[in-house]
């Protein structure tokens, strides 16, 4: 009876289990394709869990790099630490030729990763690269955000023009974690310089879960400091959050075709746990407080697919 | 972040002649600015251990070092800040100079995917400063005039909620004090975390030449040579 019971349960819950493994971003011919994760160099099971099913999903998704968003290697980093918590878990996506991108975390030895090829940092601490044309990305260090870094920022952003800008770096600005919460500090002196120059999108990690936040001063951001460490219990959701989660690892497939980017958050299991889509408003004149292309959250999931699944809010919600 | 940043940044910048930013484009590498020759550090003593101030306690840096601000500056109505400032940038340049000539013939450290070799580059850049420093000792760059200053310019970043947020960022996942040598020439320990700056204290310091940086270690002050991994100098108890 038992048997039957798990049978029927099982036969249930299929089509939801099928519908969770669904691609759920466009994956239109010319788009911009790639991955996020952030906090992964530990070497773990759960580590290699989630590149097995980066490259799996890759089967259908063909993403051409990862965004790396800090803290790429945990503790030592000797020769065989770089095998043991880089080459081996992402193996087959670097066999196929996939570029990894690397931003520097808290954890991270600057001059080894900087130089270390596969990280594509081109020995600086922080730099710019442009997959494709209307696309650029920004990988900061902000672990050491001095004036060097800060007029740098300035100059490269003013020189973007109408691109997509998109930031990854390691501390969240924006946060609900307990252990760590707001990087308010750098957010003091990079957030006047993404609302004046029109960054859309900001990818960060640190806090070891998952969170989407609700876009700040037209800005999107996300946390996913969550490929290989979790802190459960840590995301105290709050008026930031449009959904987050402490209990499951994950990474990010993402999409840009046009002005509008897609997202889609995979567990360790393949499963999809969040879905959705960012659309930047087209040219904007800039104003004091308001950046020139701000992003509007886009799609919600509908019923019938296992989607975002929407946090219970602690507090009111942010402007 | 505080208005009174701006004039700190203002001051520094005036004070430090700081060099442009490097006009990094896309993966355009930039090498450290070429800087005129400088004294050095009054060289001393031999090369010996430094106490590791989490067995003797905090102290204050209390090395010998020449006045900068001399009477005739002062009576010339040089700004006594800002002289100090202009005498650490001046320590920093010497530094930097030193260091150009000592690594002329080491090993580069460039991009590779054989991290044997970066370590090995790392390794051989730090040997060649070691040895063209090797009388090098606390308070060579970091005076007890200059670490009076660093310490008078953090000092109100250090209350407040930006205080608050200061000091949380520098506990979190950093390392402890007795972990890192307080040691001119050491090495910073590989696998030791490096802990963030936070951003009102960093602004208000003045701007290195990379691959200088500012570490702070629970309240002590490093400055770093980031390629090479060596600790140029220190000054304890920078953060009250």
């Amino acid at each position: 009876m038992r048997r039957l019971l798990t049978v029927f349960v099982l036969i249930a819950g299929l089509p939801f289990s099928i519908a969770g493994q669904e691609l759920r971003v466009p994956n239109k011919p010319d788009s911009v394709k790639f991955a996020v994760i952030g906090d992964a160099g530990t070497g773990s099971s759960a580590q290699k869990g989630i590149a097995k099913e980066m490259a799996t999903w890759r089967t259908r998704f063909p993403f051409t790099f990862v965004v790396m968003a800090g803290d790429n290697m945990y503790g030592g980093e000797r020769p065989r630490d770089f095998q043991k918590k880089f080459e081996i878990p992402y193996k087959p996506l670097l066999d196929a030729n996939v570029k990894f991108y690397a931003a520097l975390g808290n954890h991270d030895d600057a001059a080894l990763q900087r130089n270390y090829k596969p990280f594509n940092m081109n020995g600086e601490r922080f730099y710019t690269f442009k997959p494709k044309d209307g696309v650029r990305f920004f990988a900061l260090d902000s672990n050491y955000v001095d004036k060097t870094q800060l007029e740098w920022l300035d100059k490269q952003l003013a020189a973007s023009g109408s691109e997509w800008k998109i930031m990854f770096f390691h501390h969240p600005l924006y946060s609900s974690g307990e252990t760590h919460g707001s990087a308010e500090l750098q957010r003091d002196l990079l957030e006047p310089l993404f609302v004046k120059h029109g960054v859309n999108l900001v990818l960060t990690g640190h806090e070891h879960f998952y969170e989407r936040l609700k876009p700040q001063k037209g800005i999107q951001y996300f946390i996913i400091g969550n490929s290989a460490k979790l802190r459960k219990g840590d995301l105290s959701k709050s008026g930031l959050t449009l959904f987050g989660t402490d209990r499951e690892y994950s990474f990010m497939l993402m999409e840009i075709s046009g002005d509008e980017l897609f997202f889609q958050t995979i567990n360790e299991r393949g499963q999809t746990i969040d879905t959705g889509s960012v659309r930047r408003v087209g040219k904007v004149e800039p104003a004091p407080g308001r950046t020139t292309q701000p992003v509007v959250p886009q799609a919600r999931p509908t019923p019938a697919q296992p989607g975002p699944r929407q946090p219970e809010s602690k507090s009111t919600p942010s402007k | 972040m505080k208005v009174s940043h701006l004039f700190t940044v203002a001051l520094l910048t005036a004070a430090c002649g700081g060099d442009p930013a490097p006009d990094r484009s896309t993966y355009e590498a930039s090498e450290p600015a070429a800087t005129p020759a400088a004294t050095t550090g009054e060289a001393a003593e031999p090369f010996s251990p430094a106490p590791d101030p989490a067995e003797k306690g905090p102290q204050i840096s209390s090395a010998p070092s020449a006045p900068l601000v001399t009477p005739e500056a002062r009576a010339k109505g040089v700004n006594p800040h800002a002289a100090i400032l202009a005498d650490f940038k001046e320590r920093v340049d010497a530094y930097m100079k030193v260091r150009k000539d000592a690594i002329k013939d080491a090993p580069p450290l460039k991009e590779t995917s054989d991290v044997t070799k970066i370590k090995a580059a790392q390794d051989g850049m730090a040997a060649q400063i070691r040895a063209a420093r090797p009388n090098a000792k606390q308070g060579d760059v970091l005076t007890p005039e200059i670490a009076a200053q660093f310490r008078r310019l953090l000092s109100p970043e250090l209350k407040g909620d930006d205080g608050r947020d200061a000091k949380e960022i520098l506990k979190d996942d950093a390392p402890s004090a007795a972990s890192i040598p307080f040691k001119v020439n050491a090495k910073y320990p590989d696998g030791a975390p490096v802990p963030t700056v936070p951003a009102n204290l960093l602004i208000n310091l003045p701007t290195l030449p990379e691959p200088l940086q500012f570490k702070i270690i629970g309240k002590h002050l490093i400055l770093l040579d980031e390629d090479a991994d060596v600790i140029v100098d220190y000054t304890l108890n920078v953060i009250r």
